[in-house]
């Protein structure tokens, strides 16, 4: 026997089955306006986790970048003040040779000790120059003031030494160590390193200033100055190699992250972007389904043995 | 024979159609009153007339007026729409609930990474004010999304309580109209006839008040309906009901129970006992869920505060001279609480006398529970803790430190009677807030910094040096010196001014661990990691920091905070730690587990609302009205009834035949 079907429940079912439709098509429209499938947890929670961790993995990626481009920049400016510092020193290795000349008089020794002192203070500035954030680009673990000043018995390093590290996964240096750099070449002499480059230059000046030397004396003088100027002018090229290498190693991290970043983009998308064409397909069907509903509804409601019934 | 009988006989016939006609009408008016049953006229053939050629049928008769209406099936319906109605009322709560939880950058994950990577920003520039800015401006961030969410949390809790307390007057009134219908089914009882319209009216009472409340129903001899709830409490008994209140839970008194009210006495209704009903769906939610959402929310507060504070209360602030101004919590969390029992013992204000204190020891290891203390029936002197998430029971003693958490009885302590909900992260989310305003006052540097020997012949270089442990003591300058190029070292701890040695020891450093590593002593309260390999003969100083402005150091090791492990951990006995997840993992986790539920409750609603359809379908099939059939039924007592006319009209042309025959 067919089930009796009592009017009242026939009609609210109808239109639950209808508003069903109609939120089912609701849901859709809000995942087709916004492009995402999961946007909330219930959606799809897996998924949403997953997103989660994407999205995670792109700000660090971002972080990780901003963090990189300190560096870069730190070490940019680091290589192109060793690049100031060779000049310098080469100028002043030029002098040094001039006033070998034996028919200098003491006063024209003097004069070139005076540009060899200018160049001197030059590059001690290219020393204590800072990264434009507060921070000093020789600074080492961190450096108040100025990291390098004149005191009793030299030029001394204030600050701690090593360097300043980023907060990368693989640390990049945000500083270089200036005590290493500026204070510490190999004395060709005794081949230990503490050869300062300030006191190379202020015994230079010194010797300069001195009058009455003898040829003999001016000679020892000017070939042990050069001798050292070139020890440390080395040592200097060798920091900044080694600071250009940060940079091409900065360079490779940089690519890292960048697909990392791209990676974790994709993951997230994966995980919670609408496939468009699948979507907008579905919402079609969807329509037809609920088109054809309302049609069916709207006619078998319609139909009642009233209407047959001769008044 | 006379025409009388015949006239009688097309007078009942008519009657009887009439009657019928009447009863398919009530039907046709009262189709779309929900819970009516269609009713049928029960036509019986009246007992004939004997005479000498036989029995001479009299007609018919109308017997009674029955409703259509099947008694199981209006209880499984009832039923079934109670369940729907309580998963319905669960997820109508726990989508609320979802948007606690929100994905990608609405999300807690992304602000509390968001504000780490602002230490990887101002490890970049230690000595900028701006980057120090952004940390607080972001800790600010921090704090508030917590305690909103939080209080997102408290408010469901309010709003809660409102709907139980709106669903308990709904059930009170119609409890007292079952009562009322009652006494009007029972005083009818005596006229022998259903009264059906007074039935479908206390079928349709009970059917509503299913939905709110699973109920069980005994008939009485009298008629009425014996109504009771969670196994066993009598709501309505004869024409008396009880009405049912709101009370505070045992534990937390923010959250609400709901009780029967008799003769003064509030007798609870055990949620367990239940069943369907929007009421077991807003309590299941309440006890469950929202609960759960607090203490996710609380644990990963507490976690990445605590872990926050710590590594800031290691470093060392911008104040100069460094040192002189201590560096102070970062954030405040809200305080673990031990809420007393409302049966334990009271002074005579009605306070609770015996007290316990808990004290929040390793953020790390707190998990998202809540605790049931009471006094240990094997160890007197001892406290039985049961962790209420998974049921771990573990007997503790005063001063205890289990989950992350210590446990401290009070003064004065507490009876043994006493009984305690221990809660020690549900508040600490809400009650999240961020402390500092000054710039200077975030801790970026570390005391101590490590340097590299200048005669090394390795490749070591420093690659970090985190502060591990608030014991270090920046007045002490450790030298370590690698004895073999295997990585072995001996270290030595001197005072930085007498250089009288404090102490020393060896340990062995592995590629990729810090020195020292357990099982090495520590050293100072730090841990250093090394790039490189150190050659024999290598040495590394770690000594105070004397550039405290510039130092990162801190900033670095609040920077490791993101892949820490530092929500959930669990302490094993040996003493170690294991498991745990990163603030976005417990974040991403937290969010997805919230999300499973309302997948979960979705699906379950789903289907029980669609098992209440079929029931109601199954139900109405039974009872309901077909207007296509009442109207053909009008059709057959209306032609029903023009033939009993008929009989009559000719009865009459009959009487008239008989009189004019007879000449009158």
């Amino acid at each position: 026997m067919s089930m009796r079907i009592a009017t009242l429940n026939s009609f609210e079912r109808g239109l639950t089955t209808l508003q069903r439709r109609q939120s089912d098509m609701a849901n859709m429209q809000e995942q087709l306006t916004s492009g995402k499938r999961v946007a909330r947890a219930s959606d799809d929670p897996a998924a949403a986790a997953r997103a989660e961790r994407a999205m995670a993995a792109q700000m660090r990626s971002t972080a990780d970048q901003r963090a990189l481009d300190a560096s870069r920049s730190a070490m940019l400016q680091a290589e192109s003040a060793l690049g100031d510092a060779g000049e310098l020193l080469l100028q002043t290795r030029d002098l040094m040779l001039s006033a070998g000349n034996a028919s200098y008089t003491d006063a024209e020794r003097r004069n070139i000790g005076d540009a060899i002192r200018g160049l001197r203070e030059q590059l001690l500035a290219v020393a204590n120059r800072g990264d434009g954030a507060g921070s000093y680009l020789f600074g080492g673990q961190g450096s108040a003031r100025p990291p390098f000043s004149d005191a009793p018995g030299g030029v001394a390093f204030e600050g701690d030494g090593g360097s300043t590290m980023s907060a990368n996964a693989q640390p990049l240096p945000l500083t270089v160590d200036g005590g290493t750099t500026w204070l510490q070449a190999r004395d060709p002499a005794t081949g230990a390193a503490t050869l300062s480059v300030f006191d190379l230059l202020d015994r230079v000046v010194t010797e300069l200033r001195t009058p009455g030397r003898s040829n003999d004396q001016i000679t020892q003088g000017v070939q042990t100055g050069v001798a050292e100027l070139d020890a440390v002018s080395d040592h200097l090229q060798s920091t900044r190699a080694r600071v250009g290498e940060t940079l091409n190693r900065t360079d490779s991290v940089e690519v890292r992250l960048s697909q990392q970043a791209l990676m974790a983009a994709a993951d997230r998308s994966a995980a919670e972007d609408l496939d468009m064409v699948q979507a907008v397909s579905d919402f079609q069907n969807q329509q037809t389904g609920y088109d054809a509903a309302l049609r069916a509804y709207s006619m078998v409601q319609r139909l009642s043995l009233f209407d047959y019934i001769g008044g | 024979m006379g025409a009388t009988p015949l006239m009688s006989l097309g007078m009942r016939a008519m009657a009887a159609n009439y009657a019928a006609l009447q009863v398919t009408g009530h039907n046709i008016a009262n189709a779309s009153v929900p819970g009516y049953s269609r009713q049928r006229v029960e036509l019986a053939t009246a007992l004939g007339q004997f005479s000498g050629s036989g029995y001479f049928g009299k007609g018919s008769d109308v017997e009674t007026i029955t409703r259509m209406h099947n008694a199981f099936m209006t209880r499984e319906a009832m039923t079934v729409k109670g369940l729907a109605a309580k998963d319905d009322a669960r997820l109508q709560q726990l989508q609320k609930l979802e948007t606690v939880f929100p994905t990608g950058e609405q999300g807690l994950g992304h602000t509390t990474l968001q504000f780490l990577n602002a230490f990887s920003d101002l490890a970049s520039l230690p000595s900028d004010s701006s980057a120090r800015q952004v940390v607080l401006a972001r800790a600010q961030e921090l704090a508030a999304r917590f305690s909103d969410a939080g209080a997102q949390v408290d408010q469901m809790q309010h709003l809660l309580r409102e709907d139980l307390r709106t669903t308990v007057a709904t059930v009170n009134e119609l409890t007292s109209n079952i009562a009322t219908v009652n006494q009007q089914i029972a005083a009818v009882r005596g006229l022998g006839q259903p009264p059906n319209d007074l039935l479908d009216a206390r079928d349709q009472l009970l059917s509503a008040l299913s939905a709110e409340i699973s109920v069980t129903t005994v008939m009485a001899d009298d008629g009425t309906v014996g109504v009771f709830a969670g196994g066993g409490q009598r709501l309505v008994l004869g024409n008396d009901a009880q009405p049912l209140a709101v009370i505070n839970s045992v534990g937390d008194p923010s959250r609400a129970s709901v009780a029967v009210m008799d003769n003064g006495m509030a007798l609870r209704l055990d949620e367990a006992t239940l069943g369907g009903g929007r009421i077991a769906g807003l309590l299941q939610f309440q006890n469950k869920d929202l609960v759960d959402a607090q203490l996710l929310l609380g644990q990963m507060a507490a976690a990445v505060g605590g872990a926050v504070n710590a590594q800031q209360r290691l470093g060392l602030t911008m104040h100069q001279p460094a040192g002189s101004v201590p560096a102070q919590d970062m954030f405040n969390l809200g305080a673990p609480r031990a809420l007393p029992l409302a049966s334990n013992l009271k002074d005579v204000t009605g306070n609770p006398i015996g007290r316990v204190n808990l004290t929040i020891t390793q953020p790390a290891e707190l998990q998202a529970s809540e605790y049931d203390m009471r006094a240990d029936p094997s160890y007197p002197g001892r406290w039985q803790i049961t962790r209420l998430s998974d049921g771990l029971v573990r007997s503790v003693a005063d001063g205890d430190e289990i989950d992350g958490f210590r446990v401290d009885l009070g003064n004065p302590s507490p009876a043994a009677a006493d009984k305690f909900l221990l809660q020690p992260v549900s508040r600490a989310a809400v009650d999240m807030s961020a402390r500092l305003i000054d710039p200077q006052d975030v801790a970026a540097a570390s005391p101590l910094t490590a340097v590299m020997g200048n005669g090394n012949t390795g490749t070591a270089a420093v690659a970090s040096l985190v502060m591990t442990d608030a014991t270090a003591n920046a007045q002490h300058t450790a030298s370590i010196s690698f004895t073999n190029a295997s990585g072995a070292y001996s270290w030595e701890l001197r005072d930085r001014m007498t250089n009288a040695l404090v102490s020393s020891g060896t340990g062995t450093w592995t590629p990729g661990d810090p020195i020292p590593s357990a099982p090495d002593p520590a050293i100072n309260g730090f841990a250093l990691q090394l790039s490189g390999v150190p050659a024999n003969g290598d040495t590394v100083t770690v000594a105070m920091t004397t550039n405290t402005n510039a130092n990162n150091g801190n900033a670095l090791a609040m920077a490791t905070l993101r892949d820490q492990r530092l929500v959930g951990q669990v302490r094993l006995l040996d003493g170690s730690t294991t498991g745990g997840a990163t603030a976005t993992d417990a974040y991403a986790s937290a969010m997805a587990d919230i999300g499973v539920r309302v997948q979960g409750a979705e699906a379950i609603s789903s289907i029980s609302s669609s098992l209440a359809v079929q029931a109601e379908q199954a139900r109405s099939a039974e009872s309901g009205v077909n207007l296509d059939e009442e109207a053909a039924m009008l059709i057959q007592y209306q032609q029903s009834y023009q033939a009993a006319a008929k009989v009559l009209q000719i009865a009459q042309s009959i009487f008239d035949t008989l009189l004019s025959a007879a000449g009158a």
